[in-house]
């Protein structure tokens, strides 16, 4: 586990998140592919934390960033103190028939949830006390 | 992010350097899509993106809205391998002209002139 990231909940930190998770990513030796998935993941899923969980809800607050490897794979997690979001009720606002229809007629909204499910090989959400807890795993290839 | 500007004959050249996400797309959006007026032709170079974000997608959406609804083109270049996957997932790149280089995608431009 490398040393854990406190950032402030506002748009100008998903820059360090993201430097974070690459990081991790190059330390887990994730193939590249993997490795631009997983920081695509956890910087949409950060951006709806800052946007909606504290700055429409009224809030400010930090973030924690931090990663577990094991052999298997690499976890990268996100808490926050954000108002409670269960992404995976987002999930269902964009579908694959969505994203066939013509631009002209798609929502704007959405697309980063449905990005970040796609991206990683577990998507993992859990409110603890007054904390969100995201989890985003990716399983690491066998060292040949 | 750099944003940079110019005019080749009657295309416009916008050039963007660095990550495109939820921190970043606001600043491009509001510097490209007044670009975008009645048959205007933009060519957008992302040879120096390497990621890109669903705010990204956003604001390729608008402009995208914004030309065609105006009767104008919009042809995208230099797109990576990473975003043209993002795009190809959410169903954005079937919408879009793509050309692999600038040489390229000016030349697509000429072709729809005739």
């Amino acid at each position: 586990m490398g040393e854990a990231l406190r950032v402030v909940g506002v748009l100008e930190s998903l820059g360090a998140i993201a430097q974070y998770v690459k990081t991790a990513a190059a330390a887990a030796k994730l193939e590249p592919a993997q490795a631009y998935n997983l920081r695509l993941a956890v910087d949409e899923i950060a951006t709806n934390i800052i946007t909606h969980g504290y700055q429409d809800a009224g809030l400010s607050g930090e973030i924690l960033v931090w990663d577990t490897c094991t052999p298997k794979s690499l976890i990268i997690h996100l808490e926050d103190y954000g108002q409670a979001y269960n992404p995976h009720q987002w999930q269902a606002e964009v579908t694959p028939e969505l994203c066939q229809q013509p631009l002209e007629q798609r929502p704007l909204g959405g697309l980063g949830v449905y990005l970040a499910m796609r991206s990683v090989d577990q998507f993992r959400y859990g409110r603890v006390g007054d904390r969100n807890h995201t989890e985003f795993v990716i399983f690491r290839n066998p060292t040949p | 992010m750099n944003i940079e500007i110019q005019t080749i004959g009657d295309i416009q050249v916008i050039a963007l350097a660095g990550d495109v996400d939820a921190n970043t797309a606001p600043k491009v959006q509001q510097e490209i899509l007044p670009l975008a007026l009645p048959q205007s032709k933009i060519l957008l170079n992302l040879t120096n993106v390497p990621y890109m974000s669903s705010a990204g997608l956003r604001m390729l959406l608008s402009l995208y809205r914004q030309t065609t609804a105006k009767q104008g083109q919009l042809v995208l270049v230099g797109l990576g391998q990473d975003i043209r996957r993002t795009m190809a997932v959410t169903g954005f790149l079937n919408f879009f002209t793509t050309c692999d280089s600038l040489e390229l995608g000016l030349t697509v431009f000429k072709r729809e002139n005739h």
